[in-house]
């Protein structure tokens, strides 16, 4: 595991060596495509000046907002529709008609009731990583075994206290899960949404630079990103380890 | 709704006294599970009446509780050992003070100290029961069902785990209702055995076992007369298996 580690680092700097040399020796557009040096380079000059970090902060903000509603009304939901079937009916062929539209679709609709502000922004998250919460919430509940369930009304609790005390926990790792795959989705939902109308956050920032022709700038924005997104990812197995430390010590036992 | 329906328990009528240890034996499929699901109250007789000291069962009665033999679907995956034992405790109402310290005991009576704070998916098959075992004894159950609890352990684990259950048995003079499709295994454990029919199934032999105990895994099972037993209830099971 270390070893195969070590060699996808050499790979990465491998790589990153060739286009510096690429870029150094004008075999590319150096216009089109800096130098990596270069790229770095502009990349700790924004980061000093605050100026990606502040970007950052208002893109994870709008972010932030649109996962925590999302997690607050699509968890709670799934787990009904997997509680209760009249409801699972009820909703399911809604749900199915709205889950295979695009989110990116959404932001037309949503500029009309929201405008540019960070309310449009918000929604567009929320619409986008509502499904993958909700679907894996609604799995995770209807494959509770049924041995588990009759065990807890063995042991005569009432139904308020087996969804507390046994539905939530029995459930919690498919939820992680719809909560994982959603962290990359409202990272592209967030930046779409602010290309196409906001001025500011990291998304504003990389199609401005664009705009300018500050190539190493828009690149700088990119790397930004890439490291947020692993920063983001870092944190929240962090927070699979902490939360569920019974089900991460398994995973990590059948890996 | 949907499907077709099968009706798997017959006419059975039997009675079983308080601190009794009894068992059921038929061959597979004879709707043993199903008549432990009655009496647990999981599910509902389309016929016939079912009392737990007295009471007609209707919902899991408040003083039973079923053990069943898949550990790892029963266990709480999320709570460790001692967790798992709180819980029966915990449902049963006890104060979260005086909870910890009797947990502890009974994890102690079944075997497993040192492994309070270890999850279920760290322990072995038999350890594992166990822990399901010391959870439904936290509940203070005068009557406690068991499905095959030991169906998929190795034979050396099962033999370890029933002495286990014995010993339980007589220090907290408890009720046990238990299946099996291992012959001996009932007649070592039991004080009766009814032998069942295929479905519908219904009683075709009451026998009662009279081992002095506390019993022996070598000598008891060497007795000449258990294995008379075992021959008679293999033989009606098996006229069972081809009629």
């Amino acid at each position: 595991m270390r070893e195969s580690k070590l060699n996808g680092m050499f790979f990465l700097l491998a790589l990153l060596l060739v286009w510096e040399l690429a870029a150094r020796a004008e075999w590319v557009n150096p216009l089109i495509v800096p130098a990596v040096s270069k790229i770095v380079g502009t990349f700790s000059e924004l980061l000093w000046s605050g100026q990606i970090p502040l970007q950052i902060l208002a893109s994870l903000k709008r972010a932030a907002v649109g996962y925590a509603l999302a997690a607050a009304v699509f968890i709670p939901l799934g787990i009904f529709m997997g509680l209760f079937d009249n409801i699972r009916r009820a909703l399911e062929v809604t749900v199915e008609m709205l889950r295979p539209i695009p989110p990116p679709v959404v932001i037309p609709a949503a500029m009309l009731f929201f405008g540019l502000e960070d309310e449009m922004k918000i929604f567009v998250i929320f619409f986008s990583c509502a499904w993958p919460i909700l679907l894996n919430t609604l799995d995770g509940v209807k494959n509770i075994d049924r041995v588990l369930l009759h065990t807890a009304s063995t042991f005569g609790l009432p139904q308020r206290k087996i969804i507390w005390q046994v539905i939530l926990p029995a459930s919690s790792p498919q939820i992680m899960t719809g909560l994982r795959v959603s962290l990359p989705i409202v990272l592209i939902l967030v930046v779409i949404s602010e290309m196409v109308g906001s001025t500011d956050g990291i998304g504003y920032f990389i199609l401005d630079a664009q705009r300018r022709f500050r190539v190493a700038q828009m690149y700088a924005g990119m790397l930004a990103l890439a490291i947020l997104g692993y920063v983001l990812n870092q944190l929240f197995n962090l927070a699979h380890r902490s939360l569920l430390p019974w089900h991460w010590g398994m995973t990590k036992r059948m890996e | 709704m949907g499907g077709e329906t099968t009706v798997a328990i017959g006419n059975i009528s039997c009675q079983v006294d308080a601190g009794e240890f009894v068992s059921f034996v038929g061959p597979s499929g004879c709707g043993k599970t199903t008549l432990l699901m009655s009496i647990a109250g999981l599910i509902a007789p389309t016929a016939g009446k079912i009392l737990v000291k007295g009471r007609a069962v209707n919902g899991p009665p408040p003083n039973l509780v079923l053990v069943f033999q898949e550990f790892n679907k029963s266990l709480f995956a999320w709570r460790s050992v001692l967790g798992n034992v709180l819980f029966g405790l915990d449902a049963r109402g006890k104060k979260v003070r005086e909870s910890e310290g009797k947990a502890k005991a009974l994890i102690e009576l079944v075997g497993l100290k040192g492994f309070e704070s270890h999850y279920p998916w760290e322990l072995s098959g038999g350890m594992q029961q166990r822990v399901a075992i010391a959870r439904a004894l936290a509940y203070e159950p005068e009557v406690l069902l068991m499905d095959e609890p030991f169906g998929s352990l190795d034979a050396l684990t099962r033999l370890e785990l029933e002495d286990t259950l014995l010993r339980l048995w007589e220090e907290l003079a408890t009720t046990i209702l238990f299946i099996t499709h291992d012959i001996e295994e009932a007649i070592y454990l039991s004080d009766r055995i009814w032998v069942l029919s295929r479905r519908p199934s219904e009683i075709i032999e009451e026998l009662w076992i009279d081992f002095p105990r506390p019993r022996h895994q070598v000598t008891t099972r060497a007795e000449g007369r258990f294995m008379e037993i075992r021959n008679q209830i293999y033989k009606q099971i098996s006229n069972e298996n081809t009629a």
